[in-house]
């Protein structure tokens, strides 16, 4: 604990000396001298989910960062839950809290596997459908110090998350019969479509691959796959390739360094965001979002709720913590948002702290207090 | 003989396209089909809050002006990301910059130098507003208090038809030594600019709308272009509408410039009566352009100069590229970030009187742009 004291007064002196460094050339005069101060830093609201499961712990753990850096957000926290009714806000107020900060860091909903209500759509779905989230981005990154089978994997798969399988139509016509709908828009294929190459071309990424199953689903998948083809063509820089899914999950774990950014209807998507997390290190390691016109929520990109570790200060908050920084990056507040990637990176590198998960014996909040101790003020706010 | 064939048979152009049509989606008629264009726009980069903006930084001192953009971008926490696509010398590729703005929706673009004056150059700023059917240029005359000007309180919008009219770029030599130049006015086109103008005044509280013509000579083509607009006036009688030849309103404009609101003009004497204007109220270096269509819109410098000659060396006026920028983000929806830039510019410029030597002052460009940096970071909003 006095390691930790000794360490949160010199993150502070280090934000003392330089926030007063700052000028556009470096010939120029600093602020001091043209005599006009800095106003304080102004803060940033975010709507908070803790979620199921270990999610509370998780975010505590960003909280307890947050607050050692002295990262100006705010949270607005909502409890959040499906399989606890009766205590979860209700789905207006927390719609209703994102949009207006339009952006939320989210801990993952457990969802049960069978509806006892005869309701077909989970809160998870009511949530992205109220806000039209509908791209899941998922950045799968080796992490160092992290040995798996593969080494060097850096891919993003955006997956559309409105439609599809999950459009929650179901019925059984006949007794015995059921019938599933999946939902296929030309409209919303190509929105889906236009993001995975903005995404590109933003992140300077070189090639897109469209997964589907078009070879049987000749209609459904076949228009998602001709929209990203037609979109494609807007973007000459960036290759295009497409990929079915049968065979996309053998490259995947075969040679899963081929691949760049992936764009993928809502099941597909689903199924190859967890098979691309496990080999990087599981769900405790990979951060995601969720992506409208207007809002962001930034949840870990496999989601599971690792129930059976409540309370037993064992989960990793590596997930939980990556999406912060790139909560931050997305805010502009990036400076705050590499500061706590390095720390990550350099704990991770060092190996001496680790949770179970990756092959150690520690603890959550060890995890988090190693993170704090390696917060290295960006030399230039 | 084209024109001919079309006349005999009017229907089996549109029998040809509408035969396509079936079996294309709309996707490949907007982006395919040159006479049917854009029925359905593509969606727009806007993600999660932040924009895809398309930068062409242009030649002369665009690539300059942009850095400074970004810069202030960065501080005042513009939601905006740049797609920086070079266009400046001759052998940059215009289609890929095209397609960038299509997807994006939206650009800021510093001038290209049309150098060349041989027939086969097409200029590109022509090419681009054409080609995305940029069919109307705004430009907002407001004079900064405390820039030494010759007018002050000046406050006039400029609505100019943007891709017809002189430059229809057809020109030809039919007999040696003859040249002929068409000007090409068509109703289509004169009626969607004078409909934005009223639009434009009636959303922005402007009283009166001038057309500027010369139907005393072009009877038929300014004449089409004049009686159109009376015809669109009709439609809105809250807004008197007026119209003046276009030499005496050269000479009204420097002598007495406050009789005008809002002016609707053909392509030609738009460029010539925002010179003038903004010669009376500062310079190239102070005012901004919009360009719109239906589904693109490009904010710029509002004199097309490049400036070339003082390029490099920290002198040219960053407030035109600024307030494009401002223009840009008012026009993205983000009216708080718009309002604490204008707000540090007119600060700058009015109150602190910091001028680079276009405006008589000495101050350097990154002078300007800092003391600019200081006043966003001194507002006490800060809306990412």
């Amino acid at each position: 604990m006095s390691l930790l004291a000794r360490n949160f007064s010199k993150i502070l002196v280090q934000a003392t000396q330089t926030a007063g460094v700052r000028s556009l050339h470096s010939s120029l005069p600093s602020l001091n001298e043209t005599g006009i101060s800095e106003r304080p830093d102004t803060r940033i609201t975010c709507t908070l989910i803790p979620g199921d499961g270990v999610g509370p712990e998780l975010v505590y753990s960003v909280q307890e960062v947050f607050k050692a850096a002295s990262i100006p957000v705010d949270f607005e926290s909502y409890f959040f839950s499906e399989v606890n009714p009766t205590l979860s806000a209700p789905l207006d107020d927390v719609a209703k809290s994102i949009s207006k900060n339009r952006v939320c860091l989210k801990g993952i909903l457990a969802t049960p596997d069978y509806s006892h209500t005869g309701e077909l759509q989970t809160l998870n779905m009511k949530l992205r459908n109220s806000l039209d989230l509908y791209a899941n981005v998922v950045h799968v990154k080796s992490l160092p110090g992290v040995k798996r089978r593969h080494e060097d994997i850096d891919c993003v798969i955006i997956r559309e998350q409105t439609e599809g399988e999950y459009s929650a139509l179901e019925h059984e016509s006949v007794k015995g019969v059921v019938e599933c709908l999946k939902i296929v828009t030309a409209k919303k294929s190509q929105r889906i479509a236009k993001f995975a190459f903005d995404y590109a071309t933003k992140n300077n990424r070189k090639k897109v691959t469209a997964v589907h199953k078009a070879n049987i689903m000749k209609l459904g998948d076949g228009l998602f796959l001709r929209s990203c083809e037609e979109m494609a063509k807007l973007y000459p820089k960036i290759e295009f390739e497409r990929m079915i899914v049968d065979n996309c999950t053998m490259q995947m774990v075969s040679k899963p360094q081929q691949f760049d950014v992936m764009v993928t209807p809502n099941l597909y998507g689903n199924i190859v965001d967890n098979l691309a997390s496990g080999l990087v290190g599981g769900a405790g390691v990979v951060a995601g979002a969720s992506y409208s016109a207007n809002c962001v929520v930034f949840e870990p990109g496999a989601r599971h709720t690792y129930s059976e570790a409540v309370g037993k200060n064992v989960a990793n908050p590596t997930a939980m913590l990556l999406c912060s920084a790139k909560l931050l990056r997305h805010v502009n507040l990036p400076q705050y948002g590499d500061m706590i990637r390095n720390a990550i990176e350099q704990v991770l590198k060092d190996g001496k702290i680790r949770t179970k998960d990756i092959g150690g014996q520690n603890s959550t909040q060890e995890f988090t207090y190693a993170v704090i101790n390696n917060l290295k003020m960006p030399s230039r706010v | 003989m084209a024109s001919r064939v079309l006349l005999k048979k009017p229907f089996d152009l549109g029998k040809l396209v509408l035969r396509n049509q079936s079996t294309m989606s709309a996707f490949e008629i907007q982006h395919k089909t040159p006479l049917i264009k854009k029925v359905e726009a593509i969606p727009v980069a806007m993600y999660g809050g932040r924009h895809h903006v398309t930068m062409l930084p242009g030649g002369g001192i665009g690539p300059e002006l942009m850095g400074y953009v970004k810069e202030v971008f960065k501080y005042a926490g513009a939601p905006v990301d740049f797609e920086v696509v070079d266009i400046g010398d001759e052998n940059s590729d215009l289609d890929y910059a095209l397609t960038s703005i299509k997807r994006n929706g939206v650009a800021i673009k510093g001038n290209i130098e049309t150098k060349s004056e041989s027939a086969s150059v097409v200029s590109r700023n022509v090419a681009i507003r054409n080609e995305l059917d940029l069919y109307v240029n705004i430009l907002h005359c407001k004079s900064y208090p405390g820039v030494p000007a010759r007018q002050k309180d000046i406050d006039i919008v400029i609505i100019r038809q943007n891709t017809e009219g002189e430059y229809a770029m057809l020109e030809h030599e039919s007999v040696d030594g003859v040249v002929e130049s068409m000007k090409v006015v068509t109703e289509s086109n004169s009626d969607r600019v004078a409909r934005f103008a009223f639009e434009y005044a009636k959303k922005n509280g402007r009283k009166r709308v001038t057309t500027i013509h010369k139907a005393n000579i072009m009877k038929l083509s300014d004449g089409l272009f004049l009686e159109t607009s009376r015809r669109v006036a009709k439609d809105y009688p809250e807004i008197e509408h007026n119209d003046m030849i276009i030499d005496n309103c050269c000479m009204q404009l420097v002598s007495k410039p406050h009789q005008f609101d809002v002016m609707i003009m053909t392509n030609l004497y738009g460029s010539i009566v925002s010179n003038v204007v903004c010669g009376l109220i500062g310079g190239a270096g102070l005012l901004s352009g919009k360009n719109y269509g239906d589904h693109y819109a490009i904010f710029e410098p509002g004199t097309r100069n490049t400036g070339t000659a003082i390029a490099g060396k920290n002198i040219a006026n960053p407030i035109a590229m600024l307030s494009a920028s401002v223009d840009m983000l008012n026009h993205l929806g983000h009216v708080q970030h718009a309002e604490l830039i204008q707000r540090a510019i007119e600060k700058t410029i009015c109150e602190d009187k910091i001028h680079t030597p276009d405006l008589g002052g000495s101050a350097r460009s990154t002078d300007v742009v800092q003391r600019i940096i200081d006043h966003i970071l001194q507002a006490d909003i800060r809306p990412w």
